[in-house]
């Protein structure tokens, strides 16, 4: 082979993987960073959008955002929705993968339940929200159920009330969204060796005592890969949101992703939605290279 | 320590699929018993359910004096070894060993003493901060062990704890176990499928076929007096050579060839005079098979033989065989591994002899050692 040839042949090989990538990252470049890269341009500008010329506005937004305290509400609501969806996720979620890998049960009624606890993941969140609005509504069943085992004394408004709305909203979220952890678990669990759980048997462990020791131990991963997930997943929900509540009553649902839309499409103000959307991206960023940098330890 | 007695254990599984079928068996105290057999003969069911794994459908089982068949696992004063050794990925060496004493709420002075005690009979004092990810064969095998020891038991139950090392660790940890369990003194009951793992190791060995013990002996009287074909067939490797023959006028008269039978022969056997005029099997181990031509093969008298192929291993030859006898299977799946498609016969030559493959030999064979199985039964006679 001449040198030219090999040098050709050597070109080739060194190019060869960018061109099998270069599809995928036009795509991601033009729909992805194009649009963020474009926002973060927003989030500086006067008027953006609006305006065809449009001034240099520096960090006015970002002041503007963080001194309304209607943005702190929404940042504390996130959190909480954000949080306790997660940990009720991974309770239930464990909880029911448990029971479906339990050899106790009958394999006929597991097989029934392993179909009903995955329905949530069957509908899509619009028709959660919608589920979910005509089971709380004050002459709905929920509220007829509980007045008649006595445990409210009057109808409650569950999405109309300052005091329920979040809980309510959080509440449909973590029903539609522990399937991911129970089928994840579920996998993780029939992956633990029986041998594992004799050993404990022999060693004299008890039931809670295999759970602590080999089963939670074996989850680890699967449970903090889920976990990172599903936080950076559900900071950004918002049609199950938006459907229920709207983000009302007098702001007690508003979180993150409505506030934005509201800045955006309700108050036309696009360069401080901009600038919030920004915020969200700052934290889904914080959370996805945690996430990254844990995939990279293991 | 304890007196291990298992009488009429029976294992039916939800099928109806006969797993053990009248177990009775005692292991003595501080005895090392192996039970061996080849693969789905119901030798682990049997361990398990020993330590409690496996429920057992009927029969007694004392362990120390005390009928454990309706306790669980943690209260029959046992400790296991796993195939896979079950040591948890995610704790120390340190943390796997001690595992049962803190589930005991034992003290953590008393867990490092006795961890410590522990790590230096087995050479793990180096050891005890590592995961077993980062561990060998041979020290992930020893720190089995050494969870099993900790506990203190009545007895070691030990399930194939060798057969996911390789061939020369093998060896070694043999040794290592023999040695340990006579320096404990600790009744041991130890499955293999591997017959020597079973002839070296054990003061007394169990083989099992189909659910069914065969024979429980020491492995000397296993092998030179098997009570059926599968036994005389399973024990020694490579296995033993198994012919359909009939007995004429003191002679097995198999094909183009004759075997004289000494007086003796009858004699050791009262019964094999009744197989006159009857079709009869005869085995012969291969190492009573000689090569003619040499010294050691001139005394005995020879039958004709084609060699078919020879594995040369530097201090014998295994030279496989075809002769023209009909062979009998012994009913060990394993022992076609030995003979393979083209002969029916093997033997263990000196490495002297030069016998080639497709040659055709004169084969000596010892008569005084041949082994006489009733045809039908396959009960030695």
């Amino acid at each position: 082979m001449t040198r030219q040839k090999r040098s050709h042949h050597k070109l080739k090989r060194a190019v060869a993987p960018y061109l099998y990538l270069s599809p995928s990252l036009v795509i991601i470049s033009l729909l992805m960073l194009l649009p963020m890269v474009t926002v973060i341009g927003y989030s500086f500008q006067n008027s953006a959008v609006l305006r065809r010329d449009p001034s240099f506005a520096g960090l006015k937004h970002y002041q503007a955002i963080f001194n309304d305290p209607v943005f702190w509400a929404s940042l504390w609501h996130t959190l909480y929705f954000t949080c306790m969806s997660v940990i009720f996720h991974m309770t239930i979620g464990m909880i029911f993968a448990l029971m479906l890998n339990s050899d106790r049960i009958n394999p006929m009624l597991r097989n029934i339940l392993r179909v009903l606890y995955i329905l949530p993941w069957l509908f899509t969140a619009v028709i959660i929200a919608v589920i979910w609005r005509l089971l709380l509504e004050p002459n709905g069943v929920v509220n007829s159920m509980l007045l008649q085992l006595g445990i409210i004394g009057s109808k409650v408004e569950w999405f109309s009330s300052p005091e329920t709305a979040l809980h309510a909203v959080t509440f449909a979220n973590i029903w539609a969204g522990y399937p991911l952890f129970m089928v994840s678990l579920l996998a993780g669990l029939q992956g633990i060796p029986k041998d594992f759980y004799e050993a404990a048997d022999i060693d004299g462990a008890k039931a809670y005592q295999k759970l602590i020791f080999i089963t939670i131990p074996q989850l680890m991963p699967i449970i903090i890969s889920i976990s990172l997930l599903d936080f950076i997943w559900t900071m950004q929900v918002f049609p199950l949101i938006w459907i229920t509540t709207g983000g009302g009553p007098i702001y007690s649902t508003e979180v993150l992703s409505t506030y934005t839309y509201k800045l955006a499409f309700s108050s036309y103000n696009l360069s401080q939605a901009s600038a919030s959307a920004v915020v969200i991206l700052l934290i889904s960023l914080g959370l996805t290279l945690f996430y990254i940098r844990y995939q990279k330890a293991r | 320590m304890a007196e291990v007695v298992l009488e009429n254990i029976c294992k039916t599984y939800g099928n109806n699929f006969h797993a053990i079928d009248q177990l009775n068996l005692s292991v003595e105290d501080g005895e090392f018993l192996i039970l061996v057999g080849p693969s789905g003969c119901g030798k682990s069911t049997a361990l398990r359910m020993i330590a409690g794994l496996e429920d057992i459908t009927s029969g007694s089982l004392r362990i120390g004096g005390t009928d454990v068949v309706d306790m669980p696992p943690k209260d029959r004063d046992i400790a296991m070894v796993f195939q896979s050794y079950a040591l948890y990925p995610h704790m120390t060496v340190f943390e796997n060993i001690a595992f049962s004493m803190r589930l005991a709420g034992k003290p953590k002075a008393e867990r490092k003493k006795r961890v410590d005690e522990i790590a230096k009979t087995l050479q793990l004092t180096s050891l005890l901060d590592s995961k077993p990810a980062n561990l060998s064969g041979g020290q992930r095998q020893r720190v089995a062990m050494g969870r099993a020891m900790v506990r203190e038991p009545a007895a070691f139950l030990m399930d194939e704890p060798l057969s996911n090392l390789d061939a020369k660790l093998r060896v070694q940890m043999r040794a290592e176990i023999t040695r340990l369990q006579k320096q404990l003194g600790v009744t041991t009951i130890y499955v293999t499928h591997d017959q020597t793992e079973a002839m070296t190791m054990g003061d007394r060995v169990a083989v099992l076929k189909g659910g069914v013990l065969q024979q429980v002996d020491t492995p000397k009287r296993l092998y030179e007096s098997p009570v059926n074909a599968f036994v005389a067939g399973f024990i020694g490797s490579p296995s033993m050579n198994l012919f359909e023959a009939t007995m004429t006028g003191g002679e097995l008269m198999s094909g183009a060839f004759a075997i004289r039978l000494q007086d003796a022969a009858f004699a050791r056997r009262p019964g094999l005079k009744s197989y006159a005029g009857r079709k009869i099997v005869f085995g012969i181990r291969p190492e009573d098979l000689y090569d003619s031509s040499l010294e050691s093969g001139r005394k005995y008298q020879t039958i004709p033989a084609k060699v078919t192929s020879i594995e040369e291993l530097g201090s014998e030859h295994i030279v496989h065989l075809n002769i023209d006898a009909i062979r009998v299977d012994s009913g060990d799946p394993d022992a076609v591994q030995d003979f393979g498609l083209t002969s029916n016969a093997v033997a263990r030559f000196e490495p002297d002899s030069t016998v080639r493959s497709g040659s055709e030999i004169r084969l000596a064979l010892d008569d005084t050692k041949l082994h006489f199985f009733d045809p039908e039964t396959h009960l030695a006679i």
